[in-house]
């Protein structure tokens, strides 16, 4: 065991597919010597050398669909959009292309594509360096989406991602890079589709995304503290989706919340939120609830951004409004 | 515009009733308000109003059928005026269809959930949650008589279980064995239904009996002191009168045994509503006599004459039976020296009396006849344990062998 940063995570999981795997090679804008935006491509230069550490021009149409062609060549790229946002510059590649190629082909091209991308509120960005996109891109068939919260989580699904035959678009968290856990020496591939139950609980079911489930697993100690035990479940793949592991959770606990970065309105916890009413209408004992950004640009002033995006107590007062009763 | 009279719901729990008789005939004017006809629920007999005034142009019900809440039992409107044919359609679908033998019209059917829809109910639609809902269909629970607990009173899942396990109302004691004879088919009433589900519902829960021997010379002396102090035309204090006296005494010093066990809690009530169970013509009934740890022993003689004397008429109201929380089954008066009665369910006891008979006792030490009383109380073991099942005794038997110590 080998205690490792999520962006410590990040790098083992390229650098060993790269050890391994000829076909595996990264491109982004300054991921070379500057190691990336946020560190995570740091002192790949020196072991891979510029052939597979690539920087490119600051073009994220050029960056993608370049990545679409080595991949449907038979390499096994992973680009990095330096930020989320910048994805919008990039929708054509992804969304008309890569999501579509092996469809339109009847099978006969592949795109083994994986865009890293990065974002999340916590740090004053401002309106266009933070947001929370994931949603988007869970709209289009065709793609995979992944959101990993934890060093494990995100190593291993990288890995999956990088050998999966699908375009998949994996978000990581800004905030997230720094938190660190003990990994195992061997990298255990997950499977992509595949929820986690972080926590087990009879009361209510968190089901949160990136940055919300460690909110989540916060409000849920709180929780307990007051006798709700909470159940915190994180999809990790937005898509496909374990439905199962969430209706499973909720037809045992009777009440459901959903939590993401991401602005509520329609976002994937409503995709969500469908999904357990659907399936689990008879099992459920309150209205479902939603946490989730205000509807509102990201503001700069620190205190507003706080005051935008959701944290522990709001998923603490959605648990509460779950198992509320009236007079208390 | 003729107006179709269904079957209103009298009080929860109630899913069908059996029209006695009607007060009023085809083509005779009614007035929105005035009696209409007379009502056999599983409880009570009462009067129902017309909700609708004018002239009956038709009667769906006849007399004895048992009808369902919400079904038409009548059509009101103007003389002359054409009855609707749905509206005409009879309440009761002839036996003789056996067509209806579906599953759907299976008896034991639950109510489905779009009757909640009823206009009748205040407020509409019934506020609960999908859980809740699925939970009161499996289990025939009626959401119109839930409490809901939720935000904005939403029933929820907890509201239904707690009404599972909680009858609604008075039931229980001992049936006599039927006589031995001709092999008589009777339909049972809707009185006999009730107790029998009941009681069935109250067998499930565990139980456990202990008896007491009381020397009744001094209650009874008591009793025949009262009973000389009545007016002329007065009511005379009955022994029964004298027992829910003390056991009202008893049940003030332990109120473990004046309470109700409702699934997830024990309710002690500081007053002893004390249910008597009262053979009825139609069957077993249990009115309730009021705070009788605060009233006289000649209070509760005419209170305890008053119900009995209308339960035997059949003239008992819903409130009579309601809210008890201990009940005294007494079978002196048939020379049964003892017997075991079945808890009436929520409460958590209940006493079956005998016969008060001379019997051999020993006392310092000689042999001596006195009238001695055989008292057994059943206790529902969830809710209180054997010792202060027995200290309740020891107290009855010492008040009604010292009743001064009631003071």
């Amino acid at each position: 065991m080998a205690e490792l940063s999520y962006r410590e995570a990040v790098r083992d999981a390229l650098s060993r597919a790269m050890r391994e795997d000829d076909r595996v090679f990264v491109m982004g804008e300054d991921i070379a010597e500057m190691g990336g935006s946020m560190g995570v491509t740091q002192g790949m230069l020196a072991e891979f050398g510029p052939e597979r550490v690539r920087n490119t021009p600051i073009s994220e149409m050029a960056i993608v669909g370049t990545g679409i062609g080595a991949a449907m060549q038979g390499m096994r790229p992973v680009v990095e959009v330096m930020y989320e946002d910048f994805l919008t510059l990039a929708m054509e590649q992804i969304v008309n292309q890569a999501a579509k190629h092996r469809y339109m082909s009847g099978g006969q091209l592949t795109v083994p594509l994986t865009l890293r991308t990065q974002g999340g509120a916590g740090w004053s960005p401002g309106a266009q360096h933070a947001q929370q996109v994931e949603a988007w891109f869970v709209h289009v068939p065709g793609l995979k989406v992944v959101f990993a919260s934890t060093p494990t989580d995100v190593r291993g699904l990288l890995w999956s991602a990088i050998y999966d035959d699908n375009p998949v678009v994996f978000f990581e968290h800004r905030t997230l890079y720094g938190i660190k856990e003990d990994v195992p020496d061997e990298l255990e591939p997950i499977p992509i589709g595949r929820a986690r139950v972080h926590r087990r609980g009879e009361d209510v079911t968190v089901v949160a995304t990136g940055r919300l489930v460690h909110e989540a697993l916060t409000a849920a100690e709180q929780a307990e503290q007051e006798g709700v035990s909470v159940e915190v479940v994180d999809p990790r793949t937005l898509q496909p989706l374990d439905e199962e592991a969430i209706v499973d959770s909720v037809k045992k606990t009777n009440r459901c919340v959903v939590a993401h970065e991401a602005v509520t309105r329609m976002g994937f916890g409503a995709e969500v939120a469908a999904l357990v009413q659907h399936q689990a209408f008879d099992w459920l004992d309150a209205p479902i609830e939603r946490v989730g950004s205000k509807f509102a640009p990201l503001p700069f002033a620190p205190i507003m951004e706080e005051w935008v995006v959701p944290h522990a107590d709001d998923v603490l007062a959605a648990i509460r409004r779950t198992v509320q009763r009236d007079g208390n | 515009m003729a107006t179709s009279v269904t079957l209103p719901r009298l009080g929860q729990g109630m899913e069908s009733g059996t029209i006695v008789r009607w007060l009023k005939a085809e083509g005779d004017r009614v007035e929105k308000g005035e009696a209409l006809y007379e009502l056999d629920t599983e409880k009570v007999t009462q009067e129902v109003e017309a909700d609708a005034g004018g002239v009956v142009l038709k009667i769906l019900a006849g007399e004895g059928e048992e009808i369902e809440v919400g079904k038409p039992v009548a059509v009101i409107g103007e003389p002359g005026e054409d009855v609707p044919a749905e509206a005409a359609a009879p309440a009761v679908e002839p036996a003789s269809d056996g067509h209806r033998a579906e599953p759907e019209a299976a008896p034991t059917a639950e109510p489905e959930p779009a009757v909640e829809a009823r206009p009748s109910e205040p407020g509409g639609r019934i506020k609960a949650s999908p859980l809740a809902r699925r939970i009161a269909r499996e289990r025939g629970v009626d959401l119109a008589g839930v409490t809901g607990t939720g935000p904005d009173g939403r029933i929820v899942a907890e509201d239904v279980e707690r009404a599972a396990t909680a009858p609604t109302a008075p039931a229980a004691a001992p049936v006599l064995a039927a006589p031995v004879g001709e092999v008589e088919v009777e339909k049972l009433s809707p009185t006999r239904k009730t107790i029998a589900r009941r009681l069935t519902e109250a067998w499930q829960i565990p139980v456990f009996q202990l008896g007491i021997d009381v020397d009744m010379s001094r209650a009874t002396a008591l009793r025949e002191r009262l009973v000389e102090r009545v007016p002329e035309g007065g009511t005379k204090p009955t022994l029964t009168d004298v027992l829910a006296k003390a056991c009202a005494a008893a049940l003030m010093r332990r109120p473990a045994l004046n309470a109700h066990f409702e699934g997830e809690e024990v309710r002690r009530f500081p007053s002893a509503d004390i249910g008597l169970a009262v053979a009825a013509p139609e069957g077993l009934v249990v009115p309730v006599l009021r705070a009788c740890e605060r009233r006289t022993v000649a209070e509760i003689a005419v209170s305890r004459a008053d119900v009995v004397s209308r339960a035997r008429s059949r003239q008992l109201r819903r409130e009579d039976l309601e809210g008890g929380t201990f009940t005294i089954s007494n079978l002196g008066m048939f020379g049964v020296d003892q017997f075991i009665a079945v808890l009436n369910p929520p409460q958590v006891a209940i006493l079956a009396v005998g016969s008060v008979a001379e019997r051999p006792l020993v006392v310092d030490g000689e042999l001596v006849a006195r009238p001695v009383m055989t008292a057994t109380l059943t206790c529902d073991h969830r809710a209180v344990d054997g010792a202060p099942a027995a200290e309740f005794l020891e107290d009855l038997k010492a008040f009604l062998e010292e009743p001064g110590l009631m003071l």
